[in-house]
C-alpha cells in the first residue's frame, strides 16, 4: 500500500464515475434502470402499496366480524378477502419488502457499486410487479381465489373450486418465487464475492449475514412451493394430472408437505432480515459493538437449518404417525434456543451500551415485547395435544400475527426510520414517528391479544360470522377497534414519511454516527455508491478513524468496473466489468408474464412464455456495442 | 479530505474465466435451485409410489430400458464437447469453442431424438394416473431444461462464430458448460429413479 495525495490519481474523478454509473434519462431510462438503489426502492414502495391493500382487506374482515350475524360481507366475499389478504401479505408484501431492503442496503454495506447481477435484479423486480398486477387484474375480472393463502386441495381442486381464481393464485406464486430466487442468487454472490477488501466473513455486518442466510433459505425452500402450486395444483386443475386427486391415487397431504416445506421456512425468510435490522439498529444506538457476534451469526445459521425441520407442525391435525410428529415437536421447540440466544445477545447489548432512544429503537423494543410473546405461544403450539385443541382457531391467528407483525413488521418499521435518511437524505420527524409507534403498538395488541382468548374459547379461523351469546362479542369488537387504531398509526407513519421526504431536516451522510459502510456514502448515495471503494480493517469500519482505513484505487472509471474478492477473507482477486442498463430484462419479464398469465387458460401459453422469454434472454445476453476493450 | 492510504488494484486481471467469477457462482446457485426442484420431484415419486400397491397401475408398462440406456451414451459423451468448449474459452481459442460446442449440440441432439422415440413407446399420459403424472413431470421439466440450455449453447456458438465477442461471452461459454454438466449429472440420477428403481425395489407391497 502506498500513500496518495488527494490531487493525484489517488482519488476518483466523480464526473466520469457519475456518467458511467448513471441510469439513462427519461421514461425509457426508468424502465431500463439496473441500479440497485432504484430497484431496491421500487421493491420497497411497491411492497408498501401491497401492504396498504392487504391492510384494507384486513380491515374489511374486521368490520364484518365486529358484531355477531353481521351482513357487511357475504360468506363468499369474506373467503375471497381473507385469501387475498394472506396471499398479498405473504407473497406480495413481506418477502419482497425484505428483498428490497436487501437489494438497497447490501451493496452499500459490503462496499461495492451494485449487486452482482444488475440485469437479473431488474428482471426480478418486473416479475414481482407482474405477479402482483396479475393477481389483482384477475380479481377485477372476478377471478378471485377463495381457498385460503395455502389453498389446500381438495378444496382448491377442480371439483370444489371452479372458476379461475385458484389458478390465478397458483400462477402468481410462480411470478413471485422467480423474483425471490433471482434476488437470492444475486445477493448471495454479492455478499460472497464482492465484499470490500478486508471485510472477511467475521467482519460482515449482521444485516448482511441475515440476508445471506435468508437467501440460501429461499434457494432451498422456494422450489417446493412451485412444485406444490404449479406442478401439483395447477396441473391437476388444468391438464388433468392426479398428484393431489384422491380419487385417482393422488394424495392431498402430499400438497401440504410440499407447501409447508416451503411455508415454514418462508416465515423465517421474512423474519431473518428483520433480525439483522434489529442488530444494526441496536449496535448504532447503543454505541457499542453488538454483543456476542459469533453467537448471533451461529444462531441465524441455526435458525436457517432448523427452519427446514419444522414443517409438519402445521400438519399435526392431519393424522400423521405420532412418532414422526414427536420429532417435529422437538425441532419446533429447538427454534426457541436459537431465538433465545439472539434475544439475550440484544439484551446484553442494551445493558452494556449507552442507549439513544430514537423512534427506531422504540420499534425495536416493540419487537422484543411482541415477538417474545409470539414465540411463547409458538412453543405452546409446538406441543401436539395443545395444538390439536388450538388448531384452526383464533389462537393460531393471534400467534402468527404476533410473530410476523412483531417479528418482522416492527423491525421493518424501525429499519425504515433508521435508514430513511440514507434513502432520502432527510430525517423523519421523531415526534410523529414515536407517536405512530405508540398508536401502532397499542392498536396491535388491542387487535390481536383478544384473539388468543377467542381461540381458547373456541372461535375457529375463517368464519365469516358468528351467532350472539357465545361470549365472543366483546373480544371481537375490541379487535375491530384495534384494527382501526392500527389504521390511524399507519396513516401517521405514511404522512410522516411523505412530509419528511419533502421537508425533513437534512441528514448528512451519517446522522446516527453508525458503524457500517453505507453511512459513508452520500445520502442518498451517488449512483456509484462510493467514489473509491473502501477497505475494511475492523467489524465496525466507520468507528475506525479514516486515517487507518485505506481506499481502493486503480478501478477504471470509464466503464462499470467492480472488484471481485475472495469468499472467506475478501482479498482482492480480479476486476470485473458489469453490463450497462437495458430494456431487455423488462421485456423478458413481460414475455414470461404474457405466457404465464395465459397458461391458466391454455397450457400452450407456456410455449408462448418460452419463446418470448428466450427472445428476451438473447437480447439480454447479446454482446454490447461497443465491445468492452481489454485492459 | 485528509490523506488516505490506498490499495491499488489496477494490476489485477480485468476478468477471470474460472470458478472465481461471480457468474460461475450465479450459475452454480441456479443449478442448486434446479437441483432442489428435482429432489422434490424424486421425493414426490417415492411418496406417490408408497401410497399405492401396484406401481405403475394395471395396464401401464414401465418405460423402455433400451432407448433410455442407449441414450445415455451420446449424452455423457456430449460432456466431452462441453469440456472442450470450456477449456477453449479459458484460452480464448475460437476454433476450439466452435468444435466443442458443436460436438455438445450434435450429441445432445442424438440424445433428444432417442428420447422422442422412447416417448412414442409410452403406454401412459400425465392424465392416466399418479404414476403418469410424476413421470411426465420429471421428463417434461428435464427436457425443458435441456432444450433451453442447448438453445443458449447455440446462440453462444453464433456469437463466437461471428467473432464479435468479449470476455463476458467467454465466461458465458464457461458457465454454459457448467450448466450442461449439471443437467447430465442430474439425468443420471433421474434415470436411476425412473428406470431402475421400480424394477429393483418396485415389487408389490
Amino acid at each position: 500500500m502506498t500513500t496518495a495525495p488527494p490531487e493525484t490519481q489517488g482519488y476518483a474523478d466523480l464526473a466520469v464515475l457519475r456518467k458511467t454509473w448513471s441510469s439513462k434519462p427519461r421514461f425509457l431510462g426508468w424502465l431500463s434502470s439496473i441500479n440497485h438503489q432504484e430497484i431496491g426502492r421500487r421493491y420497497v414502495i411497491t411492497a408498501f402499496i401491497f401492504l396498504l391493500i392487504g391492510g384494507v382487506e384486513a380491515l374489511l374482515m374486521r368490520l364484518q366480524l365486529a358484531k355477531p350475524e353481521n351482513t357487511f360481507l357475504s360468506a363468499g366475499r369474506y373467503n375471497q378477502i381473507f385469501t387475498l389478504h394472506g396471499t398479498t401479505m405473504m407473497f406480495l408484501f413481506a418477502v419482497p419488502v425484505m428483498e428490497g431492503m436487501g437489494i438497497y442496503l447490501v451493496p452499500l454495506m459490503v462496499g461495492t457499486r451494485n449487486v452482482a447481477f444488475p440485469r437479473l435484479n431488474a428482471f426480478g423486480y418486473w416479475m414481482y410487479l407482474a405477479g402482483g398486477v396479475f393477481l389483482y387484474a384477475c380479481a377485477l375480472f372476478n377471478m378471485i381465489p377463495d381457498a385460503g393463502w395455502f389453498a389446500y386441495p381438495p378444496l382448491s381442486g377442480p371439483q370444489f373450486s371452479t372458476g379461475k381464481g385458484v389458478d390465478a393464485w397458483a400462477q402468481m406464486i410462480t411470478f413471485t418465487e422467480i423474483s425471490a430466487m433471482c434476488v437470492a442468487v444475486e445477493l448471495i454472490v454479492t455478499i460472497l464475492k464482492m465484499r470490500a477488501p478486508g471485510m472477511s466473513l467475521n467482519r460482515m455486518p449482521m444485516f448482511c449475514w441475515s440476508m445471506l442466510v435468508q437467501s440460501f433459505m429461499i434457494i432451498f425452500a422456494m422450489p417446493a412451493v412451485m412444485i406444490a402450486s404449479t406442478v401439483f395444483l395447477l396441473n391437476d386443475r388444468t391438464i388433468g394430472t392426479h398428484f393431489v386427486n384422491p380419487a385417482e391415487g393422488g394424495d392431498p397431504l402430499l400438497y401440504q408437505h410440499a407447501f409447508w416445506f416451503f411455508g415454514h421456512p418462508e416465515v423465517y425468510i421474512i423474519f431473518l432480515p428483520a433480525l439483522g435490522m434489529v442488530s444494526s439498529i441496536l449496535e448504532t444506538h447503543t454505541r457499542r459493538q453488538i454483543f456476542g457476534y459469533p453467537a448471533l451469526v451461529l444462531s441465524l445459521v441455526g435458525n436457517g437449518f432448523i427452519a427446514f425441520g419444522l414443517w409438519v407442525h402445521h400438519m399435526f391435525a392431519t393424522g400423521l404417525p405420532q412418532i414422526g410428529e414427536a420429532y417435529f415437536t422437538a425441532a419446533s421447540m429447538m427454534i426457541a434456543i436459537t431465538s433465545g440466544v439472539q434475544i439475550f445477545c440484544w439484551l446484553a447489548t442494551l445493558w452494556s451500551g449507552r442507549l439513544k432512544a430514537t423512534a427506531a429503537v422504540h420499534f425495536v423494543f416493540g419487537f422484543l415485547f411482541i415477538f417474545v410473546m409470539g414465540g411463547m405461544t409458538g412453543v405452546m403450539l409446538a406441543s401436539i395435544p395443545l395444538d390439536l385443541q388450538a388448531h384452526d382457531t383464533y389462537f393460531v391467528v393471534a400467534h402468527f400475527h404476533y410473530v410476523l407483525i412483531g417479528g418482522a413488521l416492527f423491525p421493518l418499521f424501525g429499519a425504515f426510520h433508521y435508514w430513511f435518511p440514507k434513502f432520502s437524505g432527510r430525517l423523519m420527524d421523531e415526534r410523529m414517528a414515536k407517536l405512530s409507534f405508540w398508536i401502532l403498538f397499542v392498536g396491535f395488541n388491542l387487535t390481536f391479544f383478544p384473539m388468543h382468548w377467542l381461540g381458547m374459547i373456541g372461535m375457529t379461523r375463517r368464519v365469516y360470522t358468528y351467532i350472539p351469546g357465545l361470549g365472543w362479542d366483546h373480544a371481537n369488537l375490541a379487535a375491530t377497534i384495534g384494527a382501526c387504531v392500527i389504521l390511524i398509526g399507519g396513516l401517521i407513519f405514511i404522512i410522516n414519511a411523505l412530509r419528511s421526504i419533502g421537508s425533513g431536516a437534512r441528514a448528512g451522510n451519517d446522522p446516527w454516527e453508525a458503524s457500517t459502510l453505507e453511512w459513508e456514502a452520500d445520502s442518498p448515495p451517488a449512483p456509484y455508491n462510493f467514489p473509491n471503494l473502501p477497505v475494511v480493517t475492523s467489524r465496525t469500519p466507520l468507528w475506525t478513524p479514516p486515517a487507518e482505513r485505506p481506499i481502493v484505487v486503480g478501478l477504471r472509471e470509464d466503464r462499470r468496473e467492480i472488484l471481485v474478492t475472495e469468499v472467506l477473507d475478501a482479498q482482492p482477486h480480479h476486476r470485473s466489468v458489469q453490463p450497462r442498463p437495458t430494456l431487455w430484462p423488462m421485456l423478458t419479464a413481460l414475455g414470461f408474464a404474457i405466457g404465464l398469465a395465459g397458461s391458466i387458460f391454455y397450457f400452450s401459453s407456456y410455449y408462448v412464455a418460452s419463446v418470448l422469454g428466450m427472445i428476451g434472454l438473447i437480447g439480454w445476453f447479446w454482446p454490447e456495442r461497443p465491445l468492452e476493450v481489454e485492459g | 479530505m485528509s490523506e488516505r492510504r490506498t490499495l491499488d488494484v489496477s494490476g489485477l486481471p480485468p476478468y477471470d474465466i474460472s470458478s472465481h467469477s461471480p457468474l460461475f457462482w450465479g450459475q452454480a446457485l441456479m443449478c442448486v435451485i434446479e437441483g432442489s426442484l428435482f429432489c422434490m420431484l424424486i421425493a414426490t415419486y417415492f411418496y406417490l409410489r408408497l401410497s399405492v400397491d401396484v406401481w405403475p397401475g394395471p395396464g401401464i408398462h414401465l418405460p423402455n430400458l433400451t432407448y433410455s440406456s442407449w441414450a445415455l451414451v451420446p449424452l455423457i459423451a456430449s460432456c466431452g464437447g462441453a469440456y472442450l468448449a470450456d477449456e477453449a474459452a479459458k484460452k480464448n481459442d475460437r476454433a476450439g469453442m466452435l468444435l466443442g460446442s458443436g460436438l455438445n449440440l450434435g450429441l445432445a441432439a442424438i440424445f433428444l431424438v432417442l428420447r422422442a422415440i422412447e416417448w412414442n413407446t409410452f403406454t401412459f399420459t400425465w392424465a392416466s394416473d399418479t404414476y403418469g403424472s410424476i413421470v411426465w413431470a420429471i421428463l417434461f421439466l428435464h427436457s425443458y431444461d435441456i432444450i433451453a440450455d442447448l438453445l443458449v449453447t447455440a446462440v453462444l456458438m453464433v456469437i463466437v462464430a461471428s467473432g464479435r465477442y468479449g470476455p463476458r461471452q467467454l465466461l458465458g461459454v464457461h458457465v454454459d458448460s457448467v450448466l450442461w454438466y449439471f443437467l447430465v449429472g442430474i439425468w443420471i440420477l433421474l434415470y436411476g429413479v425412473l428406470y431402475w428403481a421400480p424394477r429393483l425395489i418396485g415389487g408389490p407391497r
